[in-house]
């Protein structure tokens, strides 16, 4: 509930304009939202953003324009869609105000409300996701095209049938090219361990996480909700793995708050429980420096940076190297928050891209992989080492990529 | 100023085509709809027109129930009202049917400009813009990437597109019909919840009776193109396509 | 056999006749041909004279005048046209499929009571009955029609006929006459033809090209095209949902209403191949594309093609011509 005491001063006289004042009800009304009055002010949030030395309204700065009624500043401002949801304000926020999740988000929701300043490449994913499922525009009918190319038979669970484990494979595993090669790896992970598992294959749509929360579009990621809770219910399983550290995020997040309660987790905490059965059965030697990036999605939001180590852990000879900024300061590969379509945007208005940074840190340990555990950090960061000229010094690898080649399942589809 | 903003329902291209057994039509169940393209610029264009002088814009949602949904959105993006065109799924792209159809309700209501795609990605006759223009006695000129209307509401002035980039600048006296090619800016975004919304409360009207008999073409056989009969696919990864690529452009003097 | 007439609606712009004038003509003498019938070129324009001593592959050329035809008015065509097709009374009109067909499609099919069909590609004669193979859907369905008899009016694809056929080696009878209908109060006004500004790229100019269609998925992968065209020594183009997007300028356009190209190397990258781009491309010497979709109708008319993805295959192939050229 937003008190009083802040739209009103001692005299009753009234404090805020309307229009913030109606942005501050809002917020007070979703989830944690009222941690927003509870700003000291502080300025840990703008310190750590890796975006921050380009707003013209950083974090700690948007909350104090609010506080002054000046809710049209930040409209105008382009700060707004700066923001690539790392989630490091929030983490550091010694009141845990959910900046990128409610502020940044409520006003994206009301930019997009009016049709106004949404970079079109935005409005594309958008529209894309609703129609087709998927931000790419691909028809719903191929999203487990990719199963036929696996080399292995990859079961889809239709309208009452059952597995113990659901595999949520994500718009990006599915349906592009270079990701679909770390999903196959996946698929050949889970037969060798004889996980009883199943796809939902076309049924399944995206989560919403990616283009969505944090977006402004709650009205998609609710449309996109009620399918995939739909879907859910006419399966049965134990419990859920997720390829993507978005979707997992939503699942775990957005989906419980929503009355979805799901088991749900990431594929390396999945295969990090079996361990010491994956050890067993590895068959190459991996002798390759590799150092971890940590996904925002998997790391501070849902406090997860061993299990993705403990997996790379299992390859023989293989030596892991930390970079300086790892498991809660890692730094964002600048694609979520929907920063995945507004790269240029975001790229005309910054210095240097998120990516290049971050290849260059990895780079700098004299690692000779770079292993990540998101599907967007791929293409982001095999982009960001050419751009950089670490090209032939640096590889991107998926940790499931690296755990399927020391298991001696790749080679040949 | 009264506009209307006709929106055609398609069949989308992303979803695999499949002719039906007659082999002349399409397979109805495997056909998904979407809002032509150029009927989207039109929209576009109206609310552009909106903004700049007081006028109440009508969409008209032309199909099968993907019309309404085409009307909600069209209605979260700011038009005033909604009317629904119910046509069963044979006479979808037969403009000539549809242009018959439409007729009588759009000169009852006396709009000053009509305006809808230039053409649509399903049609074989002429575009529904020019029929429709016919049959109201209204003026027509299509291709167009710009209007401007006059205050007084008797004139616009538009823009036409030429080949090789050219532009011909129009006057048209009104009430005219305009076949739109492109908007001055791109379509604009209605969010989700807005359209949700749109769908719960706006208040849509619905022409019904039944299509005039008029035919405009008569298709005796409808083929899938055959593709992929004169590019030699080079295949492989991308190293090897590159490397292919490479080739063929050194081999005939390219590079 | 009766001869009949085929009446062709020669385009016309800076006193020269279309390309697609000159395919339609070329369409028009093959069909009359076979079958013995006789070809009318109809030309509306202010001054006959440019196209007096044009050797066209028509039997006639009937050139009509007023000051009103100067330019293209739609009103002001559609008004002669109606008068004289009526005269003349032909079995088959030809127009191009192009901005200015399209705007007579409708108003000459009610006005003489004929069906019309649109993005032809061929048109044939089958006894008494007239055939006609068009392509729809962004080139994805190709649909048969016919016409048993009575008018029929046809749309002709720009680049779907050999318009070097659309001429002969004499020039046919020529009549000059004045517009047999009054052309005074018009509800359309011809203002100004507004030529393109070139100081950008003249992409018809340019021997190597980079076509960017909506395969590149967003604007910061115009950069990467860049990179490729400036390492091939050619430039980039693009198909209109490009330049709509505003990601390039309007004289990048290649297609019905952008530029017609015929450079030696034409690099599509991401682009469908739609029957309105490949029309502005379809003569070029060497034609490569590249696009996830194997039904893309780019296919037909490329000479080569991959279905990688282009974004990973853009910068391998860079740097493969950079070492090329020893950079």
């Amino acid at each position: 509930m937003c008190p009083e005491s802040l739209l009103v001063d001692a005299e009753g006289e009234r404090v805020l304009d309307d229009a913030t004042a109606e942005f501050l009800r809002r917020i007070c009304e979703l989830p944690a939202g009222e941690k927003l009055l509870s700003c000291i002010q502080c300025g840990m949030c703008s310190g750590v953003c890796p975006l921050g030395y380009a707003m013209d309204y950083t974090p700690r700065r948007m909350i104090s324009a609010l506080r002054a009624g000046r809710i049209d500043d930040l409209y105008r401002s382009d700060a707004i869609w700066l923001c690539v949801a790392c989630f490091n304000c929030t983490f550091r926020c010694p009141v845990g105000v959910p900046i990128p999740d409610r502020l940044i988000a409520s006003l994206r929701v009301d930019l997009l409300g009016r049709g106004v300043g949404v970079p079109p490449e935005l409005q594309a994913a958008f529209e894309r996701t609703f129609r087709y499922g998927n931000p790419f525009g691909e028809s719903p009918k191929k999203r487990d095209a990719w199963t036929r190319d696996a080399g292995i038979d990859v079961p889809i669970l239709r309208e009452g049938d059952s597995a113990e484990v659901l595999w949520w494979v994500g718009c990006f595993g599915s349906y592009n090219k270079r990701n679909q090669e770390d999903t196959i790896a996946l698929a050949r992970i889970l037969r060798a361990l004889e996980v009883d598992f199943g796809i939902l294959g076309p049924d399944e749509r995206c989560s919403g996480d990616l283009p969505c929360t944090s977006q402004g579009e709650t009205g998609l990621f609710d449309f996109l909700y009620h399918h995939n809770a739909e879907q859910l219910g006419k399966r049965k399983f134990k419990e859920v793995l997720v390829g993507d550290p978005h979707a997992f995020n939503a699942f775990n997040k957005d989906y419980r708050l929503l009355g979805t309660s799901l088991d749900v987790r990431h594929y390396t905490q999945f295969l990090a429980d079996r361990a010491t059965e994956l050890k067993r059965k590895m068959k190459k030697q991996i002798a390759t420096k590799v150092t971890y990036h940590d996904a925002c999605c998997l790391g501070r939001r849902n406090g997860e940076y061993e299990a993705p180590r403990i997996l790379l852990e299992t390859i023989p000879s293989l030596k892991l190297v930390e970079m300086p900024r790892n498991r809660e300061n890692a730094l964002c590969c600048g694609g979520g928050g929907g920063a995945n379509w507004l790269d240029s945007y975001i790229w005309q208005r910054t210095r240097v891209p998120l990516p290049m940074q971050r290849v260059q840190e990895a780079a700098r340990t004299g690692a000779d992989v770079l292993a990540v555990s998101c599907p967007l950090e791929i293409p982001r960061f095999e982009d960001a080492i050419k751009s950089s000229g670490l090209d032939g010094r640096l590889r991107v690898r998926e940790v499931s990529h690296m755990v399927a080649e020391g298991l001696g399942l790749l080679g040949g589809t | 100023m009264k506009i209307a903003v006709i929106l055609r329902q398609v069949p989308d291209v992303v979803e695999e085509l499949v002719i039906a057994a007659d082999g002349r039509s399409l397979a109805e169940d495997e056909v998904t709809y979407i809002t032509n393209e150029g009927d989207e610029h039109a929209l576009e264009m109206a609310l552009i027109l909106k903004s700049r002088q007081a006028a109440t814009v009508t969409a008209v949602g032309v199909g099968g129930d993907e019309a309404r949904d085409a009307l909600a959105t069209a209605v979260a993006k700011g038009v005033d009202e909604a009317l629904f065109v119910p046509v069963p799924f044979e006479h979808r792209g037969d403009n000539h049917r549809l242009a018959a159809h439409l007729a009588p309700a759009i000169k009852s209501a006396g709009y000053d400009l009509v305006l809808t795609g230039v053409w649509a990605a399903d049609q074989l006759d002429a575009g529904l813009a020019g029929l429709l223009a016919v049959h109201l006695s209204l003026p027509y000129v299509g291709g167009l990437t710009s209007v401007a209307a006059e205050p007084a509401g008797d004139k616009a002035t538009v823009r036409k597109e030429f080949p090789g980039g050219r532009l011909g600048i129009i006057e048209v006296s009104l009430p005219a019909v305009l076949g739109i090619q492109s908007a001055e800016q791109p379509p604009r975004y209605a969010s989700v919840s807005k359209v949700s919304q749109a769908k719960r409360t706006m208040q849509m009207k619905e022409l019904s009776g039944p299509l005039p008999n008029v035919e405009g073409v008569h298709v005796s056989k409808l083929m899938k193109s055959e593709t992929g009969v004169k590019a030699e696919m080079l295949s492989g990864d991308v190293e090897r396509v590159a490397d292919g690529i490479v080739r063929i452009l050194r081999e005939r003097g390219v590079v | 056999m009766i001869p009949r007439e085929v009446v062709v609606v020669a385009e016309h712009m800076a006193a020269e006749l279309s390309d697609v004038a000159l395919e339609t003509l070329a369409c028009a003498h093959e069909l009359a041909f076979s079958l013995g019938w006789h070809v009318t070129c109809l030309i509306l324009v202010d001054d006959p004279k440019p196209f007096q001593a044009l050797p066209l592959a028509s039997d006639r050329t009937l050139i009509v005048t007023d000051p009103a035809l100067g330019s293209f008015n739609p009103a002001a065509y559609t008004r002669v046209l109606l008068h004289l097709l009526k005269d003349l009374s032909p079995r088959l009109v030809l127009l191009g499929n192009t901005s200015v067909g399209m705007d007579l499609a409708g108003p000459l099919s009610i006005g003489l009571g004929a069906p019309v069909v649109s993005g032809c590609t061929r048109v044939r004669a089958e006894g008494e009955r007239l055939l006609f193979t068009s392509k729809l859907c962004g080139g994805k369905l190709l649909a048969q029609s016919e016409v048993r008899d009575g008018l029929a009016i046809a749309l002709l694809m720009p680049g779907s006929y050999n318009r070097e056929i659309g001429m002969l080696d004499r020039v046919p009878r020529v009549d000059v006459q004045a517009s047999p209908v009054p052309l005074e109060t018009l509800p359309l006004r011809f203002l100004e033809l507004v030529e393109p500004k070139m100081e950008d790229v003249d992409v018809t100019k340019v021997p190597i090209l980079v076509a960017a269609g909506r395969g590149i998925q967003s604007r910061e992968n115009i950069e990467a095209m860049e990179s490729l065209a400036k390492a091939l020594g050619g430039a980039v183009c693009a198909t209109r949902p490009v330049v709509d997007q505003r990601w390039l300028p309007r004289t990048r356009q290649i297609g019905r209403s952008g530029m017609t190209v015929k450079p030696r190397l034409y690099l599509a990258l991401g682009v469908s191949g739609a029957p309105e781009h490949v029309e502005g491309m379809k003569d070029s010497e060497l034609i490569v594309a590249v696009n996830t979709d194997p039904d893309a109708p780019i296919f037909d008319v490329a000479h080569y093609g991959a279905t990688v993805d282009l974004l990973e295959l853009v910068p391998v192939l860079t740097e493969r011509i950079k070492a090329l050229r020893g950079e």
